[in-house]
Order: C-alpha cells, then structure tokens, then sequence
C-alpha cells in the first residue's frame, strides 16, 4: 500500500478549478451546432435539414433554418455552413424555466438511472469521480438507493421495459427531489425513434433540468448537477456570432 | 472484404450441417427475402474465411440447432422473439428480447439438457436459500441489465442473466435512415465502440459497393481504433481497482483514461471519437498537427501507464481477488463462440484484425492467456495495450499524404459481412441492400451478444463477494448486446 501512497502524492494536482474559474475545451470540440435565428434560409436549409438525422434541424412555416439543440448529437455534419458550440455550459431548466423546487446548496444525492443509453454517458458520470473533476469536492454524490436521493439522473431515450423502472425510482424518492436528463438522447429521444422508445425522458417524467450533448462531457454534467442544485444559473444562450462566456455566473456556494 | 463460401441446406439438416462445419458460429439469424419467403442464414467461421449457410424455411418450426452447437442458444431465441419460428427442442425457449409481463417474475429458468444453455448448474434447495433479482437499476453508474442470482448467503448457487432492457431498435433504424447517415446510427449502438461499429458497418457496405478506402484513411481507421481499445481497456481496469477499493489505483487508472478521452475530444472533437468513420474512408483528417499530438501525449501517457500498472501488478490486494475468480473453461468459450479478451483470456486464438484483416492491419501477436480466469482476461487486455500504443506508432508512420474518402459507389448484390475488432472482441454487421442507395436488412452482432451468454458459467461455484470483479472482466456492453 506504501507505493500507492508515493504514487498518489507523486503527481501534481489535475483537479479543474471550476466552476469556480472557466475550463478550457479543446479546439474544433463538436459540443452543439450553432445557428442564428433566420441566417439561413431557401433551398440551403432544405438541404441542411435533410442531413440532420436527430432533426434538430428544421425548416419552419417562413423557409427559415431552425435549430433545436437538445436533439444536436454534435455529428457536424452541418459544419460547413453552421458553427459549432464547443462550450459546456449547456444544461437549461425544463418546465418553462420555473425555479426548481428547492435548491440544494450544500449537498446533491444522486440516482442514476439508465433508460436505454449508448454506454458512453455512464462512463462520463462515472469519470465525475476521476481526479479532473472529482464531484465530490462539491459536494455531489452518487446514492445506492433513490429513497436517498434529491436528484435522479437519467440518461438514454427510455426504452418500453425501462419505463416502468424509471417510474418505480421516482416514486421512491423523498420529496423535494429533482429529475436531470443526461444526454441528447435522454433529452430528446435523438436519434432514436419508433416503437423500442419513449423518446425522452419527458415523455414520462417532468424534466427539471436538460443536459444535451452526445455524450455530454464531464465538465458539462457538473454545469448540469451545480444547475439542478441551484448553485449555478443557467448560461446565456450562445449564438454563433459571439464566443460564449466561459462562465455566465459567478458560482455560488459550494466547497470549491 | 470477407469472402463467404456459400451452402444451402434444408432448415432440417441445419442442425447437422453446422455441426459438420465445425467452425465458430458468427452468426445466425431469420430474414425475408425479397421474394417474401423467409430462411435462417448462419455465418460459420472456416479455414480460410467463413462460410454461409442459408437453409429455407417453410413452416412456423424447424429443429433447434442448439442441441447439436450450444453457440446458437441465444440466436435461436433471439429468431423466436423477432420472428415467431419455433427452434424445436430448444433447451431453453424462453423469451430473450421480448420483454413481457412474465419477464417481470422473479423465477429462475429451466433446467435445459447437457448440451444446453444451462449444462452443469448446480440447484440449492431448503431453508434459506433465496433467489434476488439484481438490477435493471444498480448500485452506482451502471447500464440496465439484471441478473437473477440463487444463494444462501455467500455461494452463488446459480446465476442467470436477464438483458434486452436497453432495445433501441438500431436494426430497424439503420436501414430506415437515409444511408449517408447510417453510420451515425452504428456508432451509437454501443457508445463506447463507436469507431469499431462504424468500421465493421462500413466494411459491410464498402463490400456491397466494391468501394475502395484510400491508404491515408486506412492508417487514420487503425489510430482511432487503436486509440479506443486503449480506453476501453483502461475502463475495465478502473472498474477492477474499484471493486477492490484500491482508491489511489481508480484514481490513477481514471486519470490516464481521461487523458486518452482529452486526446480523443481534441483530435476529434468527440470524448468518443465519433464522427470520423465514414463508409468510402474518414471524415476527419489527422493532419501533422493532430498526428503529433497523439504521439507527443502517448509518449507521455505510456511512461506514466507503465508507472501505475507496475505498482498494480505487485499489490497482492488486488491480484487475490482476480486469480482464480470467474474461471471460463478453454471448452466452454469455443463451445459458446466467446470472441475478444474473453476467448482469448481462456486460450482460443483469435482476432478479427488479424483474422479478417482489414484497414491495412499487418501481422501482429495476439494475446492469449491460458488460465481463464479474471486476471487472464485483464493480462490479455495488458499485452493488448502494449500492442495498440506499437500500432498506433506504425500508422501514425505511414500517414502518406492522399485523399480521405472515395465516395461510395452503388450497392449491388444479395448480402455482405463486415467486421471488426471492438476492444470486446469481434463485432459484425451483415447488410444487405434494396436498389443502389437503400439498405434493406441489418444484422448486426456485437461482441457482448456472445460473451453475455457464458454469464451463468464464469459464477459456477463462485462467491456473491467476487460478483464484481468477475462482471468487470468479462467487459461487457449491455447497450451493444442490446441494440
């Protein structure tokens, strides 16, 4: 045990400083497509639309390009005409941008329940434990049972024998209790469609707070988690005009 | 491409034919034809190649060939969910995909024959003994999977796998999209095999279109690939060091795999490298920059990989959990058609890179470890890191300047297999298209398919304190088995 001991003080510190300072993403990272509203129109948009297989892209009733970012999977397929986010403040409020039910300052307990997911979200859950990010530093933690959890963390489109699972957890938690979707696909359904599906977790659940991406990173599941614990606000919108601000508020709380 | 001897033979005779054969069974599935008429086609590995064996069927049943290659069981069950044909004398013809009300109950599969799915379980019966479904919902971060285990406290009696909960319908959807974009759908049938699904998806239709992948492609294919084995491989090893609540080693083995998805998000924009295979060749070049990069952070990783795993392979702690626990027999893993570090973690030598070769793999020495137990399955997965960081050294050396991509040319013929090696084992597509440009079947079997139905074998006399370590190194993809 001694060589894990040297090993472990051996290295430098790795862990980010956010949220209370920003965290650089890597260059030409596909976070989400980007679009000014109306910037693209006509016959274009036609054609952007049709390669957008999560039909994020669509065109509306004027002939104009619209974007909707929680079913963005990043492919960058529209990359040549549209910018892409590689931002990781993405997480937003669901039910109409109302106050969650009760923030969670000090600490978040959290369920994780897959619904029919890739497998590549769990794995970025789980990297919340590594060094880089370390959660519980913020005091978030990951609970065996939901009657112990504020926060249910569901990731994947909820499949049909998922559902009543989902349903089971949620009702099991103690109230006031938040529900977070990871993933586009949890978000939206993404890309997936048809029978096997619900297609979001919306479809089931009031959603409390979106975390789009595919997968999301890390560093924006804890945007998300900090979010749905009433410690962060809610990023301003980005627009592919702009850089996005690495960091829209200033964080509150936390043990940082 | 990967060529395939063609038989026929009645649905009858499968059974006998397969047998006969002798081979791995890849695959074996029920689709219609265009005609309407439906048959059982089986992909049988072969001297030289593969073999496929298409056999018509008439009726709503015809023999199970599981009786005579144990391989087929969860096939045969599978193509009685999806199609209604009876497998007779199948020693198990429970539902597998289909999840009903009965699948909600909490009882124990029959007993089937020897030869069957569930040879040799041995049955507790009396006071204390109790069955608890463990899942779909699991303690931690886990995909949905459940698994019925038997015990009287410590001794796993018996344990029976239950998945299917994460069906998406991937199939369906990959032929349904537009076929420029199908391979989005492939990379996302098991999240963390993106760029193995999307090869073996793309072999399969740059066979129908006798499309050619330039050289520059081929050398970028073999780094990604390469480059998610590494991570994949780094995931198991985590999960290990978890179980045996050696924090300092989860954290370090957790750092070094963050660094390969840091790696992976700047080279490709995606954590999981999604988003660079594309039928014809890549979408994404790896320009010198990009290229020097992964050299410079893998020198570096390397050195620091090699630091930690030292330690590991001296700390007693952990090497205690893992030998002996799990063991899977050399029989057992042919007679079942185990593929990736599961087969050859109990001595079968086999590698779809270097079997069916593809991207321009030249000869390599496959790891192999006799013992067959969780520590044979993580020593394979160790040799293999070593292998893929020299892969990726070779090809990042022969990045000629050329195009990325020839654009795929129309489809034509009746069928073809694509395959690849993921970090789990061999995963296979079978495509066949409807006109140039649609696809009008999809077969798609991912390594965790086969290597989940030997679940129940690895826990033979085993503890309920090893069920961990011994999930953890079978290293498996509920969402990819799923699908």
């Amino acid at each position: 045990m001694i060589r894990w001991f040297f090993r472990g003080v051996s290295q430098r510190r790795l862990t980010t400083r956010y949220p209370r300072g920003p965290e650089p993403a890597p260059e030409g990272f596909r976070a989400r497509a980007l679009l000014e509203p109306g910037a693209v129109s006509g016959e274009r948009a036609r054609e952007l639309a049709a390669v957008c297989l999560p039909g994020a892209l669509a065109v509306d009733e004027h002939g104009a390009l619209t974007l909707e970012d929680t079913r963005c999977i990043g492919c960058g397929l529209c990359a040549g005409e549209l910018a892409m986010d590689r931002g990781y403040e993405l997480a937003r409020r669901g039910r109409g941008g109302a106050a969650l039910p009760l923030p969670f300052r000090h600490s978040l307990h959290i369920r994780h329940v897959d619904t029919g997911s890739d497998g590549a979200v769990e794995q970025e859950i789980a990297a919340l434990l590594n060094p880089y990010y370390d959660m519980h530093r913020l005091g978030l933690f990951f609970t065996a049972s939901p009657r112990h959890a504020d926060a249910l963390l569901v990731t994947g489109p909820v499949t049909a024998p998922m559902e009543p699972a989902l349903r089971r957890a949620y009702e099991a938690m103690p109230e006031p209790r938040v529900v977070i979707a990871a993933g586009t696909d949890a978000c939206s359904g993404g890309i997936w469609t048809g029978p096997e599906v619900r297609g979001g977790v919306d479809r089931v659940l009031a959603v409390d707070v979106y975390i789009p991406g595919d997968p999301p990173s890390p560093i924006a599941l804890l945007h998300g988690l900090l979010l749905a614990a009433g410690r962060v606000a809610e990023a301003a919108p980005a627009s592919a005009g702009r850089e996005r601000p690495m960091l829209a508020a200033a964080a509150r709380g936390g043990a940082g | 491409m990967i060529e395939l001897q063609e038989r026929a033979v009645s649905s009858a005779a499968l059974a006998a034919e397969l047998e006969g054969i002798g081979g791995r069974l890849m695959m074996l599935f029920a689709h219609e034809l265009p005609d309407g008429g439906r048959e059982l086609c089986a992909i049988v590995r072969a001297a030289g190649g593969a073999v496929r064996v298409r056999a018509p069927l008439g009726g709503g049943s015809y023999p199970a060939v599981t009786a005579r290659v144990p391989a087929a069981h969860w096939f045969e069950r599978e193509i009685h969910d999806l199609w209604g044909v009876v497998p007779e004398g199948h020693p198990r013809p429970e539902p597998l995909v289909r999840h009903g009300p009965e699948q909600r109950e909490v009882t124990l599969p029959t007993d089937g024959d020897a030869r069957g799915e569930h040879r040799g379980a041995e049955r507790l019966s009396g006071p204390g003994v109790f069955v608890f479904p463990y899942g779909p919902i699991r303690s931690g971060v886990f995909e949905a999977a459940q698994f019925l285990v038997q015990t009287g406290g410590e001794d796993v009696a018996y344990c029976a796998q239950r998945l299917y909960f994460k069906r998406r319908g991937a199939e369906r959807r990959i032929c349904e999209v537009p076929l420029e974009l199908a391979v989005l759908v492939a990379e996302r049938v098991s999240g963390t095999s993106s760029v193995a699904h999307a090869l073996a998806f793309s072999h399969a239709l740059e066979a129908l279109s006798g499309t050619e992948v330039p050289e520059r492609a081929r050398a970028i294919r073999r780094i990604l690939a390469e480059l998610e084995r590494l991570y994949n491989h780094l995931e198991v090893t985590v999960r290990e060091c978890e179980d045996a609540s050696l924090t300092v080693a989860q954290a370090q083995f957790a750092a070094l795999k963050e660094r390969l998805h840091r790696l992976a998000g700047a080279v490709v924009g995606n954590r999981f490298l999604r988003g660079a295979v594309v039928p014809g060749g890549v979408r994404l070049d790896l320009d010198g920059a990009a290229s020097g990069l992964i050299g410079d952070t893998l020198r570096e990783w390397e050195a620091d990989y090699r630091r930690t795993l030292a330690v590991l392979l001296r700390t007693d702690s952990f090497l205690d959990r893992l030998v002996s626990a799990g063991p899977l027999s050399e029989r057992d893993a042919l007679d079942f058609a185990c593929v990736g570090p599961v087969a050859r973690g109990s001595g079968i030598d086999l590698d779809t890179r270097r079997d069916f070769p593809y991207d321009g793999y030249g000869p390599f020495a496959v790891a192999r470890h006799a013992d067959g137990d969780a520590m044979a399955r993580m020593e394979v997965r160790f040799q293999e890191i070593d292998t893929s960081l020299e892969l990726i050294r070779q090809a990042r050396g022969s990045l000629a300047p050329g195009p990325l991509r020839n654009p795929l040319r129309a489809l034509a013929g009746d069928g073809a297999l694509g395959a690849a090696e993921s970090a789990r084992g061999e995963t296979l597509y079978w495509l066949e298209p409807d006109g140039p440009d649609r696809l009008r079947f999809c077969k798609l079997r991912a390594a965790s398919f086969v290597n989940y139905g030997i679940f129940n074998r690895v826990f033979d006399s085993q503890v309920l304190t090893d069920f961990a370590f011994i999930e953890h190194s079978l290293g498996l993809s509920p969402a990819g088995c799923d699908a």
